[in-house]
């Protein structure tokens, strides 16, 4: 049974009198480990899709089921607990909250779930280190550069050990060195625990990160291909391995600390 | 979401914005500082207002006037307090125990006033001393300092019988030197913080009293004729009261035993042949223990067909004004705090709009929309409170200044000169403290209320938004 299942998904807006499809039917099924990209140009319905996979909003018609569970049919409630035991997300314009430091960003997913305050700083600080910003744990957002907020963001989509991450255009506001770099960084971490990416972009260049690509145009599955050239084509590069093993390790006895 | 992960994130957001929490804050601290210093102030002048009204009176007491002018005036035969028809009611004995019965009387203190061209009362070797007028009261001496009068010098004998009187304040200077042309002297200031001394020593004296003969004109001299030895008394004073204006019989009176006064009336009328005279008293003092029975115990006793008084209508009056000028003061207080709620709600609405998207960004990475709803409730209650602390310290402040600057009781003092001199203007209990900082929380929380609700549902959707 595929992790994700997406039946008969029907978006529909009402802007007045019009209605506008912004997605028309969809259809899909994504395995678990599996880094799905979404590709589409703007008012393709790329955006819309993930927002209700990610349960932001609610489908006109149609489910998605989340390992086993319809999201669609979920209260606030259910969704917020859901949100906390199984998503990570990462937002193209990182949105971290700016009175907070790095490593209290990053243990924000955890202080909702009620995790202790020494335990979430540990925790924290080992995925900053994973993610090569142990020496920035006390910046705050205004002080550190776009690439290094974004691996903030990274580490506190990925610190909850989630089943599935969703990024909205991660590197939207990156330059091409620094989108290299965290798109490995994502794809990695992912790889790490066989967690699910969906990753959803208009880049063309970023989507060859991905195992599989879902191409939407005006609300419809064009093509639904595998990735033939994926990028970086090892998992792991000699330069950064250590450091990603190193955090990996961290990361195993964290996640048995949290339980999952 | 722990509890207190929640309280560091509205610290956090609250020091983010220092300023302008700083400047919600000083708006709940001017409020509860307007209100705590306007209730302290009502306090003060309540508690200067009974200081007041004790100075003027016992508020305990009901006063009874009686329908007799004196001893020895001839009434009407028929005059009876249980069947006088048309006539008013005597306030005697029978009127004493009605009056005993009634819900909240716990004394009653009759004065029976015997008028002063009845005796010749003299002091003084060769009775050199001659009282020119003085009232003589008959009471139950037992009750006196029940009733407020308060012995200067000297002190009460177990009996006084026919023996012993009780001299007023002042009562010595009615008396008279017979032998320098009935020259007198009056208590005054010499000047140096003494007073001018009567002519004699009361406590050290015998008191000579005789009954007068009033058939027979006085003599040139204007002494009368006593009825002969069994009419006259060779009296101790035992007492002498400390003098209290409010109460006439303290100062320029002579009291004596009832007994000893019922008989000398008695002795009087034989002596004048008078048959049909009124024994009934002048006047009945009742002791209401409970204050809230003062009232009724005067209008009960008003039924009955006598003149009573008492502190009860008057504190009543006053109150009402005092509560008007409360009311005032604490609407005007009252409107300042709520000022300070809606500058609450204008904050926390401000806030509310610059953090949209961190809110939906919160949602977003799994915060229960409850949680938030208390991060805002929290943040606004906590804008309150401690407004509220920072306004109980300084209202305390104000407080003492204002005692120590201020002199009498506002509100008080124009009524009665320099009566609420010793009492502060200004009273802060501990309760108000706990009450204006419970109030000013309450006030942060409901402002708080329809800002948080409107946090909580603001969509997750906001964090995907691009501006």
């Amino acid at each position: 049974m595929p992790f994700i299942e997406v039946k008969g998904l029907r978006k529909v807006y009402r802007l007045g009198s019009e209605k506008v499809v912004a997605l028309n039917k969809i259809d899909l099924e994504i395995e678990k480990g599996e880094i799905c990209c979404i590709l589409g140009t703007s008012g393709s319905g790329k955006s819309t899709f993930l927002n209700m996979l990610a349960g932001l909003e609610k489908p006109t018609k149609g489910s998605i089921l989340i390992g086993g569970r319809d999201i669609a049919k979920m209260s606030e409630k259910e969704l917020a607990k859901f949100r906390q035991e199984n998503t990570g997300f990462i937002f193209q314009s990182y949105n971290l909250l700016p009175s907070l430091t790095a490593a209290e960003n990053v243990s924000l997913p955890l202080m909702f779930k009620g995790i202790s305050k020494n335990k979430r700083e540990k925790i924290a600080k080992s995925m900053l280190k994973a993610v090569g910003l142990e020496n920035r744990m006390s910046h705050r957002p205004n002080q550190m550069s776009g690439g290094q907020q974004q691996r903030v963001g990274i580490a506190r989509a990925f610190v909850a050990k989630p089943n599935v991450v969703f990024a909205d255009e991660p590197t939207g506001n990156l330059d091409t060195k620094t989108t290299a770099e965290v798109m490995e960084l994502m794809v990695r971490m992912c790889r790490k625990y066989n967690q699910t990416l969906i990753l959803v972009t208009h880049d063309v260049d970023i989507a060859k990160y991905a195992d599989r690509i879902v191409h939407l145009i005006d609300g419809n599955i064009d093509s639904d291909k595998r990735n033939e050239s994926i990028v970086p084509k090892e998992p792991l590069e000699k330069e950064d391995g250590k450091t990603i093993n190193n955090a990996c390790e961290n990361e195993n006895m964290q996640a048995e600390e949290i339980g999952q | 979401m722990k509890f207190f992960d929640i309280i560091g994130m509205c610290f956090k957001n609250l020091w983010r914005r220092k300023l302008r929490t700083l400047l919600t804050v000083l708006g709940v601290v001017i409020g509860s500082c307007a209100i705590i210093v306007m209730i302290s102030l009502g306090l003060g002048s309540n508690a200067a207002l009974e200081y007041s009204l004790k100075q003027m009176g016992d508020l305990n007491v009901v006063t009874v006037y009686g329908n007799n002018n004196g001893g020895g005036v001839v009434v009407d035969a028929s005059g009876s307090s249980k069947n006088a028809s048309g006539a008013p009611p005597k306030l005697d004995d029978a009127a004493l125990e009605t009056i005993k019965a009634l819900d909240g009387v716990e004394v009653v203190f009759p004065k029976l006033r015997l008028d002063s061209n009845m005796f010749s009362i003299y002091a003084g070797k060769n009775n050199r001393y001659k009282a020119q007028w003085i009232e003589i009261y008959g009471v139950f001496p037992e009750e006196l300092e029940k009733f407020g009068y308060k012995i200067d010098q000297g002190q009460l004998p177990a009996e006084m019988g026919n023996k012993y009187i009780i001299f007023g304040s002042q009562a010595a200077y009615q008396f008279a030197d017979t032998k320098r042309k009935n020259r007198m002297v009056w208590k005054e200031d010499k000047g140096d913080g003494t007073f001018t001394e009567p002519f004699f020593k009361p406590l050290e004296e015998t008191i000579f009293l005789a009954v007068n003969n009033t058939k027979k004109d006085p003599d040139s001299n204007g002494n009368y004729q006593s009825g002969g030895r069994s009419y006259e008394h060779k009296l101790k004073v035992a007492a002498v009261l400390k003098e209290d204006y409010n109460k006439y019989e303290s100062v320029n009176a002579i009291m004596l035993d009832m007994g000893f006064a019922k008989q000398l009336l008695a002795d009087y009328n034989r002596l004048n042949g008078i048959k049909n005279y009124d024994t009934s008293y002048t006047e009945v003092a009742i002791w209401v223990k409970d204050l809230n029975k003062v009232g009724s115990v005067q209008d009960a006793v008003t039924e009955m067909g006598f003149q009573a008084y008492s502190m009860d209508s008057i504190r009543d009056q006053l109150q009402g004004q005092v509560v008007k000028q409360q009311m005032l003061l604490g609407g005007l207080a009252a409107i300042s705090l709520f000022v300070a709620a809606i500058g609450i709600t204008n904050t926390m609405i401000m806030s509310i709009y610059e953090r949209t998207k961190e809110i939906g960004v919160m949602k977003v990475l799994g915060c229960f929309i409850s949680n938030i709803r208390q991060m805002f409730l929290i943040e606004a209650g906590f804008i309150g409170f401690i407004g509220g602390v920072i306004g109980s310290i300084i209202s305390i402040i104000i407080s003492i200044v204002l005692n120590a600057v201020g002199g009498g009781a506002i509100g008080v003092d124009m009524y009665f000169g320099d009566t609420g001199k010793s009492v502060p203007i200004s009273i802060i209990p501990f309760w108000l403290i706990l009450l204006a900082i419970a109030f000013s929380t309450l006030i942060g929380l409901v402002s708080g209320f329809s800002p948080a609700n409107r946090a909580v549902k603001i969509s997750a959707l906001e964090a995907i938004k691009n501006e």
